[in-house]
């Protein structure tokens, strides 16, 4: 087994009565794609906002890369490697898919407020590198006709595949995809699971929440699955697919 | 109709307003008009890095403009309070407006730290009530600020720069040389701030701050420090307002308890709202036509009453300009220079 680079513990959260997350343990493993799935509210998106800081869990701890970043913002995490879409997606409206792009890529120095009011040359030079990018990154998720419309011009699919692309600028060493395939249409599902698969050799770890089950088993190379706030299973897509908790919880039982 | 015909249009209509409207000298009119419109739209330009920008809500620029003019007219010679005391040495006039932009970005950078957390509405709370208390300071700290009798004699510091020029003109013209230079250092001030605005607008820094206008979690997630941004915006926002707020009690030649009073920033919000929110000149050309209209209140008033009282002006000023503020919204919510995608009252 390889190294974890993502490491969680005693994760709890609650919202008033409900129990959204109480997970004892979990590991990210270096390399793989992860996939976390479970029934609706089964507390996956929840997990997410937990271990990307979006909301502070009521007790716990979590460990990137033995750093322990159970207290950070959760834009240093995203610093740090760790980048995250939404399940519902988060676009900037009001600004082109181009612009989206690039300020997801541009780099925080040259957003100071000095830097930006004294404005060198080598500022624009330093956003120019970034179109070569830009482009690739558009072409590999079939957005390049829409580079300029207005963000909010995108179908939801379109929106989906725009929020994953702007996380790809920011060379994330850890992509957590909330349901990165909800709304995308079939043979474009089957060309983003090949582009993360793709992602994935390239070095970059996935977690994955999704409820498109096939696509899950096909790529994933562990499942994780949580029902109400507990993780209730973790293996190999096989194991889980036949393990009786998971097909009461989540599968059905006709999906056998 | 192109939006930059309509405003000319207007413009061309207004002068033509104020010059036929008035038999008493149109000239002393026009400054008048024309220097108020300029700290109004200065005011409203700092508004609209907060609201257009950034989506922050401010609803206590009187505050932001208070503290700047305070702390400038205290740093130069001045005469204060009741008593009139007099002091008579102080800073160099820039040395004191620059100490008092700070003075305006420091109460932002105070209310925003603990609000700018939190979600939206909490800065707007916390605005409204920092205006009041500031307010309410100036008032009773009657040591300090001369509370309701003010400082006074204050303008030499600035009027001593004036030109002879500026002076030949407005004797020969029947105007006031004193609101004159004031007016045009306010509308140069307007310049400079939309040029060095215009230039952070297309940075990458100005896009930053559409962006967390747009979706701060989303800024969050691509590892931008939104805190940070609005921060920086809030307190530009307000030092900007400070500066409006310098040259309004610099027009007066007096500051006291009352001037800086919540109907302030309502009626720089009410210019933000004619002129645009978002574009870059909006904001100045709604104070233009913000003021040709409260001239215009003030001609309603003198049919509707025999020799209006100033409060009668006011109540009648802030009923027509309550309506105007409506009709805009419903007509024309993104105002006159305003971009139709621009306006969206949405506060994140
Ligand atoms: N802010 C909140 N306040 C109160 N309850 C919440 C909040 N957010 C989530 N919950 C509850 O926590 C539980 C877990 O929600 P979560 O969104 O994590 O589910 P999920 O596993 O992502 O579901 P889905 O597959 O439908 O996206 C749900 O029961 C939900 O109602
Ligand atoms: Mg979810």
């Amino acid at each position: 087994m390889s190294n974890s680079i993502l490491s969680v513990k005693s994760l709890k959260k609650r919202f008033g009565g409900l129990e959204a997350v109480n997970v004892d343990s979990f590991e990210l493993y270096e390399g793989e794609i992860t996939s976390l799935i479970g029934p609706n509210g089964a507390g996956k998106t929840t997990f997410f906002d937990l271990i990307t800081r979006f909301q502070s869990a009521d007790s716990g701890s979590i460990f990137l890369n033995e750093k322990n970043v159970t207290k950070l913002n959760s834009y240093k995490l995203a610093r740090l490697g760790m980048v995250r879409t939404f399940q519902l997606t988060r676009v900037f409206d009001r600004m082109s898919v181009y612009e989206n792009m690039k300020f997801a890529g541009s780099s925080i120095k040259n957003e100071g407020f000095l830097k930006s009011l004294i404005q060198t040359k080598t500022l624009k030079q330093q956003e120019d590198h970034l179109n070569v990018k830009i482009d690739e990154t558009l072409k590999l998720l079939n957005l390049i006709e829409m580079k300029d419309s207005y963000a909010r011009e995108l179908s939801g699919g379109q929106k989906k595949l725009l929020e994953l692309g702007r996380s790809l600028m920011k060379n994330p060493k850890i992509l957590l995809l909330d349901e990165p395939l909800a709304g995308v249409n079939p043979k474009l599902s089957e060309e983003l699971l090949e582009i993360i698969l793709n992602l994935n050799s390239q070095g970059i770890n996935i977690l994955m929440v999704e409820h498109n089950i096939d696509a899950v088993m096909k790529i994933s190379k562990r499942v994780v699955v949580m029902a109400e706030g507990k993780i209730i299973s973790d293996g190999k897509p096989d194991f889980v697919r036949s393990d009786q908790k998971v097909i009461e919880a989540y599968l059905g039982s006709s999906d056998d | 109709m192109n939006k930059y015909f309509t405003a000319f249009i207007i413009l061309v209509l207004s002068f033509f307003y104020i010059f036929f409207s008035n038999d008493s000298g149109g000239g002393r009119v026009f400054v008048n008009l024309l220097t108020f419109a300029g700290i109004y739209g200065l005011a409203a330009i700092g508004i609209n890095v907060h609201f257009g920008w950034t989506g922050l809500l401010n609803f206590g620029h009187a505050a932001f403009m208070g503290i700047g003019a305070y702390t400038t007219v205290l740093l130069i010679p001045h005469s204060l309070g009741r008593e009139g005391v007099v002091i008579s040495t102080g800073l160099p006039l820039p040395l004191a407006i620059i100490l008092g932009l700070i003075a305006s970005a420091l109460l932002g950078l105070l209310l925003g730290l603990p609000t700018l957390r939190l979600r939206g509405d909490y800065l707007a709370i916390v605005t409204i009530a920092a205006a009041e208390i500031f307010r309410l300071l100036v008032r009773d700290f009657e040591d300090l600020t001369g509370g309701v009798y003010g400082i006074i004699q204050f303008s030499d510091s600035l009027q001593n720069s004036r030109p002879d020029f500026i002076t030949q003109f407005s004797e020969n013209y029947n105007i006031s040389s004193a609101q004159l230079w004031v007016g045009l250092l306010t509308w140069f001030s307007i310049v400079f701030v939309l040029i060095i605005l215009a230039r952070l607008k297309k940075s990458p820094w100005g896009r930053a701050l559409r962006a967390v206008r747009e979706d701060e979690d989303a800024v969050r997630a691509l590892g931008k420090n939104a805190v940070l941004l609005k921060l920086q915006s809030f307190m530009l926002g307000a030092a900007i307002g400070g500066l409006s707020g310098i040259f309004l009690v610099f027009n007066y030649g007096t500051v006291q308890a009352s001037t800086f009073v919540p109907v302030l920033t309502f009626y720089v919000w009410a210019a933000l709202i004619l002129g645009g929110v978002g574009s870059l000149g909006g904001p100045a050309l709604g104070a233009v036509i913000f003021w040709v209209i409260i001239a215009g209140t003030d001609t309603i008033s003198r049919f509707l009453f025999e020799s209006p009282d100033g409060q009668q002006l006011a109540g009648v000023r802030f009923v027509i300009v309550g309506l105007l503020i409506m009709f805009c919204m419903i007509f024309k919510p993104s105002g006159i220079l305003g971009d139709k995608e621009e306006l969206l009252l949405d506060v994140k």
